[in-house]
């Protein structure tokens, strides 16, 4: 039994050391990294705790969707967007350390003086063993008593993609829509013509009214591709620099 | 030392929840401020499956099964946050964030 014990301090003692890396890395890649460590020794205490099927579903899920998610992102922020925000503000940091530190105290007095034990459950190794793992014993509790909360996962699952789409968008549709609804023209220069002194011919300004377009209106506007006229690339063009 | 008893995964999940409490309370990375997020969920879930093996019952590992849905769920929008912020404000720092107050 002592074994058990030991291997779990060792698993904790790592979880808890990269948890702290999370918070200490400068770069949030490392921090990205530390989080990896730590998900997979909580894993392995899962599987100590017997839940196996929680285990793999915890590597799966944290490791292998959400933090592949995170780098992602990581990756598509502006590196200039991501400075060190250490310093600064050592008030903030004293009070929530001082907090830290009380809820520390707190909880441990109510974990170490925690004398109410419930009723064992009807689970015991031997009753999982019976049905075929905790895999399967999980799906009959789950699949028995909890088929309601299922489907409102599934429709939550729905809600948090279309969510996630609508704010993946690009943040000017009615813009976009206006370069699809306006005709744009190619003005061609003959070569030699006017770029004879070296100068290209300056586009007419725009004026700031005209990007709005009156409704079954077609605004005609002068310019070499979208980028012209826009602040941002549109999509589907090659930006021009 | 002698027996792995409740009071061993509550330590750890205490540790852990604390660390994602002061992650959040002191850095100024929205990312950073995330994964603490999603660090607390894990802290959470030790201490339901700690319940569920020390009781013999499932119900907590069900509960665990379900918060981690839900992480997914939230990181997916959280993360689409994240980069609609970047994008919106070229930051990511959370005290640059604050056009609700004004």
């Amino acid at each position: 039994m002592s074994a058990e014990v030991l291997v779990f301090d060792i698993l904790g003692a790592i979880a808890v050391l990269a948890a702290a890396g999370v918070v200490l890395a400068r770069n949030p890649v490392h921090s990205a990294l530390a989080l990896v460590v730590s998900f997979v020794n909580v894993a392995a205490i899962y599987v100590i705790l017997r839940a196996e099927f929680l285990a793999a579903a915890q590597i799966i899920v944290y490791t292998g969707a959400i933090l592949v998610l995170v780098l992602f992102v990581i990756m598509l922020v502006d590196p200039d967007n991501l400075p060190e925000f250490h310093g600064g503000r050592p008030v903030q940091r004293l009070l929530a350390l001082i907090l830290g530190l009380a809820l520390l105290g707190e909880v441990m007095a109510a974990i170490l003086t925690r004398t109410i034990v419930g009723q064992p459950g009807p689970w015991s190794p031997q009753a999982v063993a019976a049905v075929g793992g905790n895999t399967q014993a999980l799906g009959r509790v789950l699949y028995s008593g909890y088929v309601l909360p299922i489907q409102v996962t599934a429709v939550l699952l729905l809600a948090a993609t279309i969510g996630a789409l609508v704010l993946a968008r690009p943040d000017t549709p009615r813009v976009r829509a206006l370069v699809r609804d306006t005709a744009t023209i190619s003005l061609a220069h003959p070569r030699g013509s006017e770029m004879a002194n070296g100068v290209e011919p300056a586009l007419p300004a725009l004026a700031a009214g005209q990007l709005k377009l009156e409704a079954g209106e077609r605004t005609l506007v002068m310019a070499k591709s979208g980028d012209d006229f826009l602040d941002q690339p549109v999509w589907g063009e090659r930006h021009q620099s | 030392m002698s027996e792995l008893t409740a009071t061993h995964f509550l330590t750890l999940s205490a540790a852990l929840f604390i660390i994602g409490m002061l992650g959040v309370l002191i850095r100024r990375n929205v990312l950073v401020i995330f994964m603490c997020i999603e660090l607390m969920f894990n802290a959470v879930n030790v201490s339901f499956i700690g319940f569920a093996w020390e009781q013999h019952s499932l119900v907590g590992q069900t509960f665990a099964l379900f918060i981690i849905a839900v992480a997914a769920a939230e990181a997916v929008v959280g993360l689409g946050i994240i980069m609609a912020l970047s994008r919106r404000l070229d930051t990511v720092d959370i005290d640059q964030v604050h056009e609700l107050r004004e």
